[in-house]
Order: structure tokens, then sequence, then C-alpha cells
């Protein structure tokens, strides 16, 4: 029996385990919490198991980054309801940021804190795909596949995140400035 | 392309997700747009900053050991009772023995699908031959003319019995169409009764053991022996077929023999 469930679980270990790193990644910036990231990466597994059988090979870090995600809403909607928003549209947010800004940027000096801040404080829609792409260095269809968007939405959501960050960093940059002063 | 256009690809050219058409649209409008030029410096700037900043959690050192806890305890709540069965030693076993078993009785209902499909064609075979003029092709009745008349016609030589001083006079031959193939058929007569003998060779091992069916009033009565089986069919009694069927296998020369002539 030991046999068994040992040789059972090591193909399923085989596949979560590897991206065990980008489970708690992507959980901790969803979360913002130490704590419930890493409860929500447990729970995400537990429920990976239970689709494991769905699972027909395949990117396996999409699948279980997927599970992750829902996982983090799910637990977020429970726990702490209040910090998510209404519905995310992606053109409302358009008319803010898409202005130009011909502001050029000197972010090289940023301090790691200062970048951590500005990704906190993105929508978590804007902080999930950043995540994906400038962390884990997923591709669209990837991105598209874990955050269940289309590939178009994901090239266009990224766009606007960025601009955004740039806004929120050039800001912090200027105000450490003026403060130096 | 204008920046309206351009604007919202310009994160998929910076990530290098477009085609080559769009690529190329894309890097001549940036050398002839500086705002466009701009946003994709500024998407860079972003970029760099992010992945120079150490922004990762990795996963703490106790946290795969909590999975796997937490994962081997699911595992086990969910199915308590099937693991024994489970099993890989016996569950394999169980699934071989299915199988076969499987496998046999398929092979069974095969066995008994062919054996009703040739109990019912020399039946009709039977019943045919009884209509007029259907009986014979040849009327000889010694071996010696019949063997030869049978060359040519068939893919194997059909042994001929002949047990004439048995009571089994036979009257001729037959060419017939059986199974999907040509076979012979040895008229035989016993008392004023037709006894068609069909041979023809073996599909597998032999089976010496007489197997008696009737159908619509004849009785057919099987056997193989020698890579050959033969069925008898008549309007014979039970018993008076057996008999028939007993007095053909007694005198039927092996093969091995009759070759070493």
């Amino acid at each position: 029996m030991h046999v068994f469930i040992t040789r059972r679980h090591s193909a399923f270990e085989k596949a979560i385990l590897p991206h065990l790193d980008a489970a708690h990644n992507l959980a901790r910036w969803l979360t913002r919490n130490d704590q419930d990231a890493e409860d929500v990466v447990q729970e995400a597994c537990v429920r990976a198991l239970k689709y494991f059988a769905g699972y027909h090979g395949g990117d396996a870090k999409a699948w279980l980054l997927a599970i992750v995600r829902n996982t983090c809403y799910t637990h977020l909607r429970r726990h702490r309801s209040h910090e998510l928003t209404l519905p995310f549209d992606d053109e409302l947010l358009n008319l803010v940021s898409d202005a130009y800004n011909p502001e050029t940027l000197f972010l090289k000096g940023l301090e790691t804190a200062e970048v951590h801040r500005a990704l906190e404080a993105l929508p978590a829609e804007f902080r999930e795909v950043i995540v994906l792409r400038e962390m884990e260095g997923l591709s669209y269809k990837e991105i598209a596949e874990v955050t269940e968007i289309p590939v178009g939405t994901v090239m266009s959501r990224l766009a606007r995140a960025r601009r955004r960050l740039q806004t929120c960093l050039s800001d912090s940059h200027e105000k450490g400035i003026h403060h130096e002063l | 392309m204008n920046c309206r256009e351009t604007l919202p690809m310009l994160s998929g050219y910076m990530d290098g997700e477009l085609d080559l058409v769009n690529r190329l649209e894309i890097e001549r409008h940036i050398e002839v747009c500086p705002e466009c030029a701009h946003h994709v410096r500024n998407g860079r700037d972003v970029q760099a900053v992010l992945h120079s900043a150490r922004l990762y959690y990795r996963a703490p050192s106790g946290l795969e050991g909590r999975v796997l806890t937490a994962v081997r305890t699911a595992e086990r709540a969910q199915q308590p009772r099937s693991r024994a069965l489970l099993r890989p030693a016996s569950g394999i076993a169980a699934l071989a023995a299915l199988l076969s078993l499987l496998w046999m009785a398929f092979a069974q209902v095969a066995r008994a699908n062919r054996e009703a499909a040739v109990t019912q064609q020399v039946t009709c075979s039977h019943v045919r031959s009884l209509m007029a003029n259907h009986l014979l092709d040849i009327s000889v009745s010694d071996a010696r003319t019949l063997t030869p008349w049978f060359n040519g016609k068939l893919d194997y030589a059909p042994p001929i019995v002949e047990v004439t001083r048995q009571g089994y006079p036979i009257e001729g031959a037959r060419l017939d169409y059986l199974i999907d193939r040509r076979v012979a058929a040895l008229v035989y007569r016993h008392e004023g009764h037709v006894i068609n003998l069909f041979t023809w060779p073996a599909a597998g091992g032999d089976s010496q053991d007489l197997r008696q069916e009737s159908r619509s009033g004849y009785r057919v009565c099987r056997w193989t022996m020698g890579a050959m089986t033969y069925c008898a069919v008549s309007d014979l009694s039970a018993q008076e077929l057996m008999l028939f069927a007993e007095t053909i296998k007694t005198h039927t020369v092996p093969l091995e023999y009759e070759n070493c002539k």
C-alpha cells in the first residue's frame, strides 16, 4: 500500500514541487501577507491533487498557478472581502493612465522597498500580470491560461500595469528627491 | 501605423510576443514617433527596475514539508476503502484475471457463434441437396475415382472413407460452399436415408469427441481428426448418426499413413 501511495504521489509531487516557489511568489503578491500566502499554497496544492486526475500533462506551472490564483481570490473574498473592488474594468482604467507622460524616468537608483511598495499598491489584476510576466517569465498565452482572460487583454493589461507602475515610481522618486533636498 | 494602433501593442513588442509583420510595423513607427519611442523606453526602465529589485518571494524552507503532509493526509482521507484494491500487485493481478476472463468468455461466444453458423449452413446444404438433382455432381462409389475428381476443384484433398461393408455405401460426391470456402460433400446412404459428410481443413486443433446437435429435424454430428473437420448431416436418429460417425472415424486412414503408401 505504501509503495503505491508513494508512487502515485511522486507523479503528483513531480508535477507540483518544481513550481512551489512560483506558487508561493504569486500567492504572496496577491495576498500581501506571509502567513496567508503559505496557507493559500497549501490549500491550492490539496485542490490540485483533486484535479490531478484531469490533468493530462502539458504546462504544469501554468496549471498550478491557475489553481493558486483562484485559491487566492477565494481566500481574499473569505477573509478580506473589503479589499476586493467591483469587477475589474480595463476600459475604465484606460482613461486615467493612457495619457502621454513626457517625463523621462531615472529609476535606476530606486530602492527595492520603493518598487515593492509601488507594486503592492497596484490593483490585484495589474499586479498578477506583472508578477506572472516579469518574475515568472510566462508567455502571454500562459498568462491568459492562468488568469482566464484573452491574450489581447493580457497585452493591454500589461501595458497599463507598466504605465501605472512607472507613474507611481516616478512620483515616489520625486518625493524622495524633494525629501533629500 | 499611427500611435492609436501602436500604443496597445507596445507591451507585446517589448515582450517579443508580436508576429514578424507587426513587429516590423512598430519598429518603423518608433523610428519616426518620439512619443511611442518614449513609451518603449519607459516600459523597459520599469522592466529593468522590476528585474533588479529583490521582489521574488521564494517558498520558505518549511513549506514543502507542510504541503506534502497536507497532500498525503488529503489523499488518505479521499480514498479510505479502495486503497487495498488499488495496491499495485493485486491491482495488476485483478486486471489480468479480469482480462483473461473476458477473453475466455469472448472466445467462447465467438466459437459458439461459429459453430452455430456451421450447423445452420450444413443443414441448409443438406436440405438443398435433397431437392431434385442437387445431391450429386459425380455418381461413383469408390475412392479411386473420387480422389482425382476433387483434384483442382478444392485447395485440399478430402479424405474419402469407404465403409460400404459396414452398411454405408457411397453414392457420389458434390462440391459445396460453406463458411466462406469450397468444401467436399460425400454422399452416403444408409437404409434409404441420405447422409451428407462434409470435410474441410480444421481451423483449430483436434477435438475427436463427437458433438451432436439438431436443427430443423436434422441431426448434425461433428468431429475433428487429422487436421480435418468432419460434419455429418442426416435425418437418421441420434444413435444411428453417432454409429455412422464412429464407423467413419475408425476407418479414416491417418494422413501420415496415406502419404507413405
